[in-house]
């Protein structure tokens, strides 16, 4: 990058406009679509569809810690027939452990990185399609199989997996977990990871390969930075959770002990190695989600300020150096594992270092909104919304990466607290920033913005009592996965408390219908979207509403950065904002 | 309702308390200033007929970077780098001092299984895996102002041994031993619990842990030897789960 403004080509021949090919007409070539827009929607509504299956599954976890061995209302002889409608023990510890996978690998995943990934980054960068669209396909259509067989797994016998999302082995092995659904929650996983590196090969080649002619890399809008940085740990490390995988279906079905200590100490294989393994992974993880997010969000920001990204080249540089830490963090997981004071004591510090980007990543946040002229709109406000769960969600994290903090803290509800607050209500708030301002873009008419701001404020208030009243729980010492807190005396005194977090709960989960109202009924009768309805400056809103087949007649030349909104150059314009390939006289 | 944290009962848990202290005033500040700059913009700088434009920057000037990177720094120095410090210190001087030198420590062997604790001492004759080892299910006991020395493995899957009044933890993971130090400071009867998931009855995986004053803690552990004694059954093998305290074989 020594010259970061050249284009990427050197000079761009003149183009004669190519007419739109029309998509492939039978149903069979629009079900198995090589269109990154298709395919995009494709993994958006399977995320959705799966995020609410992850949401249900949170209310019956969170009446289970409500009302503690009652039945359950309405569903519950429907979904617990054999136990008169209360959940069991066994059936709880599969939700939980249900609700993670589903929610990390089945909703959050295709929704941001598979729907937003494949819909934004060829539009945002100015070209046809992704630079494989045959893999793409692929990747969606090895998703779905991975998705139909962790769907599977509900009904074997014995019952779905329930080891906890991270199937720490001794329990994920025939050890603790003899069903068959263990093993196939083992292989449901291991496809996802199939699925998600294919993606994250062609996300990385396309942005490399594919950007037109001007559009060098700190002219990127941060959304694709955001994609371009998740794809890289994508290829990283999803690789070292398929491999964990695969040594765990082999310790369950061919016998071997890579994961099963022997009888003797030392003997045999060891159930940390798992541990080293699934947090290699599990760590990025954290971040391979959050990227996106935090791309989309310094982007819209910027757009709702009507004022540029501020401070630019550091946040981009920021993201690159989370991107970077990441990889060398991952042992503040495994602090209760008694690992050695110079790993602990290492892995603390370099926790702790991830601070210094993030805080820069907040405060040119702040700068972007600082003496904006914001229009308080639906993707905004989500976008606000975010950077107040974030700050709680991001500050709570110092508390574990300290040891000694984390000594007392570990495995309580503070953890569920703070990794909620990042995985569960930030990436959410994002995904519905996302949803609210592309939907335009996407479906062609205009979501409602008086639905979506009663979808905004009840979700926004009832995120932050659900998981701000875990941390205090968790404070108080209440443990993870506790199927019936109330059996410790110490714990007996919270219960009031969980009463309240779960009425919480069931206010967030009703208030997702709005959204589902919204969506469904804007998709049928919402008002039709001009090409720029947001009057901002990235390449997608030059396109019509949806943008046709092949995206552009022309390949855009880009002539400066995403967000040159209140310049005067615009000003003398009438408008406030400039296009990314606006020539101007 | 009530929100509260359990009492600390140990030598050592009021730096844990310390550290969450100092932790959540120095990140309320940083959250408040967050707010406050966030309510400011959201009040006062809105799109309205009086401000129909923002404030045109792309805060990429020396001084806005070096405003950015000040902040950061100055965050960075005031809680990660103290509280790192702080903590390297605590763990060198006290939780990872482990009282290997120390006669004077009670050393326990934890053994953990789906869905108990069975904690072992060493007898009259000081050593463990013999005869006159003092087994218990369930109850740890240990005596008031003595560091109790607890070494920790797992029949099955991983547990971990968590003391809430102690604020501290540790896993048992089979194949593994981890040890744990801690030292009471009041007598009472304290709930022993498991914070890692270890299967269907993990919430059912509690224990008490009996601190006694010195005399009470001696006449407790005469009863047991004699009780332990009576009860040694040689051919049960799979009880014998001690293991020699020094060389772990």
């Amino acid at each position: 990058m020594t010259a970061p403004d050249a284009p990427p080509h050197p000079a761009a021949p003149p183009q004669t406009p190519t007419p739109s090919p029309s998509p492939s007409p039978s149903w069979l070539g629009r079900v198995f679509s090589t269109d990154h827009k298709v395919i995009g929607k494709q993994f958006l509504f399977l995320g959705l569809a799966f995020l609410a299956v992850g949401g249900v599954m949170a209310m019956l976890i969170r009446w289970q810690l409500a009302r503690p061995g009652q039945p359950v209302p309405l569903v519950g002889r429907l979904l617990f027939p054999g136990a008169g409608g209360v959940i069991s023990p066994a059936a709880y510890t599969s939700l939980f452990t249900m609700h993670g996978t589903i929610m990390i690998f089945f909703a959050v995943t295709p929704i941001l990185i598979g729907g937003f990934g494949n819909f934004c980054v060829p539009l945002l960068i100015g070209t046809r399609d992704m630079a494989f669209p045959r893999l793409n396909m692929l990747s969606f259509w090895t998703m779905a199989a991975a998705t139909a067989t962790l769907t599977a797994s509900f009904f074997v016998p014995l019952g779905a997996a329930a080891s906890g999302w991270t199937a720490y082995a001794t329990l994920s092995t025939a050890i603790g977990a003899p069903g068959a659904g263990q093993t196939m929650w083992t292989v449901a996983i291991y496809f996802n990871g199939v699925s998600t590196v294919m993606g994250a090969i062609n996300y990385i080649t396309t942005v490399v390969r594919l950007r037109a002619p001007g559009m060098s890399w700190f002219r990127l809008p941060l959304t694709v930075w955001g994609f371009f940085l998740t794809s890289i740990l994508n290829a990283l490390f999803v690789p070292v959770i398929a491999a964990a995988m695969v040594l765990l279906f082999f310790d369950r079905i061919f016998g071997t002990q890579f994961f099963i200590a022997g009888s003797t100490i030392r003997a045999g294989g060891d159930p940390i190695l798992y541990q080293h393994m699934f947090w290699l992974f599990g760590h990025p993880e954290v971040y391979i989600l959050i990227l996106p997010a935090w791309g989309i969000v310094s982007d819209l920001l910027s757009f709702f300020a009507r004022k540029p990204a501020f401070g630019y080249r550091v946040t981009v540089w920021s993201l690159i150096g989370v991107v970077v830490l990441s990889c060398v963090v991952y042992g503040h997981h495994m602090f209760t594992t008694g690992m050695s004071p110079l790993l602990g004591e290492s892995f603390m510090v370099l926790t702790m270092i991830i601070s210094v980007p993030t805080s820069l990543l907040f405060l040119n946040w702040l700068g972007t909104l600082w003496r904006g002229a914001a229009r308080m709109r639906t993707p905004m406000l989500f976008c606000v919304g975010l950077v107040f769960t974030f700050g709680i969600g991001g500050l709570t994290g110092l508390y574990l990466a300290d040891i000694v903090a984390d000594q007392y803290l570990h495995d309580t509800y503070f953890v569920v607290g703070h990794f909620h607050l990042i995985m569960a209500a930030a990436l959410l708030l994002a995904s519905f920033a996302a949803v609210y301002f592309w939907f335009p873009k996407m479906f062609g008419r205009m979501m409602s913005e008086g639905l979506g701001k009663l979808h905004f404020w009840p979700t926004f208030l009832a995120l932050n009592v659900v998981f701000g009243g875990q941390l205090l729980i968790g404070w108080a010492g209440m443990q993870r996965r506790l199927y019936d807190p109330s059996a410790y005396e110490f714990l007996a005194h919270l219960l009031p408390w969980n009463v309240w977090i779960s009425r919480a709960a069931y206010v967030l989960g009703a208030a997702q219908l709005v959204f589902v109202l919204n969506f469904f009924v804007s998709l049928r009768w919402g008002k039709p979207a001009p090409a720029n309805p947001w009057e901002v400056g990235t390449l997608e809103w030059t396109l019509p509403s949806p943008p046709p087949h092949h995206n552009f007649d022309v390949i855009p030349t880009v002539v400066r950065g995403p967000h040159e909104l209140g310049s005067p150059d615009a000003l003398a314009r009438g408008k406030d904002w400039l296009g990314q390939d606006e020539v101007l006289p | 309702m009530r929100l509260d944290i359990p009492r600390d009962v140990s030598l050592d848990g009021h730096v844990v308390d310390g550290v969450m202290g100092y932790l959540t005033l120095s990140t309320g500040i940083a959250f408040a200033l967050l707010v406050l700059v966030l309510v400011v913009t959201l009040l006062f700088h809105r799109a309205r007929r009086s401000r129909p434009h923002a404030h045109f920057t792309h805060g990429d000037g020396l001084s806005a970077r070096l405003l950015t990177v000040a902040v950061a720094l100055t965050l960075f120095l005031a809680i990660d780098v103290t509280l790192a410090v702080r903590a390297t210190r605590n763990l060198r001087e006290r939780f990872w001092n482990y009282p290997d030198g120390d006669p004077n420590a009670l050393r326990v062997e934890v053994t953990a299984r789906q869905w108990a604790w069975t904690f072992r001492t060493a007898g009259p004759d000081g050593r463990f895996a013999t005869p006159d080892d003092v087994v218990t299910l369930g109850d740890l006991h240990v005596p008031v102002g003595r560091p109790v020395y607890l070494k920790l493995r797992s029949k099955d899957v991983v547990h971990s041994l968590y003391l809430p009044n102690f604020r501290t933890k540790i896993d048992a993971i089979p194949g593994s031993t981890t040890r744990l130090w801690f030292q009471a400071q009041d007598p009472g009867r304290f709930e022993i619990g498991c914070a890692q998931h270890c299967g269907v009855s993990h919430y059912k995986m509690r224990g008490w842990l009996i601190a006694a004053p010195e005399d009470a803690y001696r006449g407790w552990l005469a009863r047991a030897e004699t009780d332990s004694r009576l009860r040694y059954d040689p051919a049960d093998v799979a009880a014998h789960e001690g293991w020699d305290w020094e060389t772990g074989r």
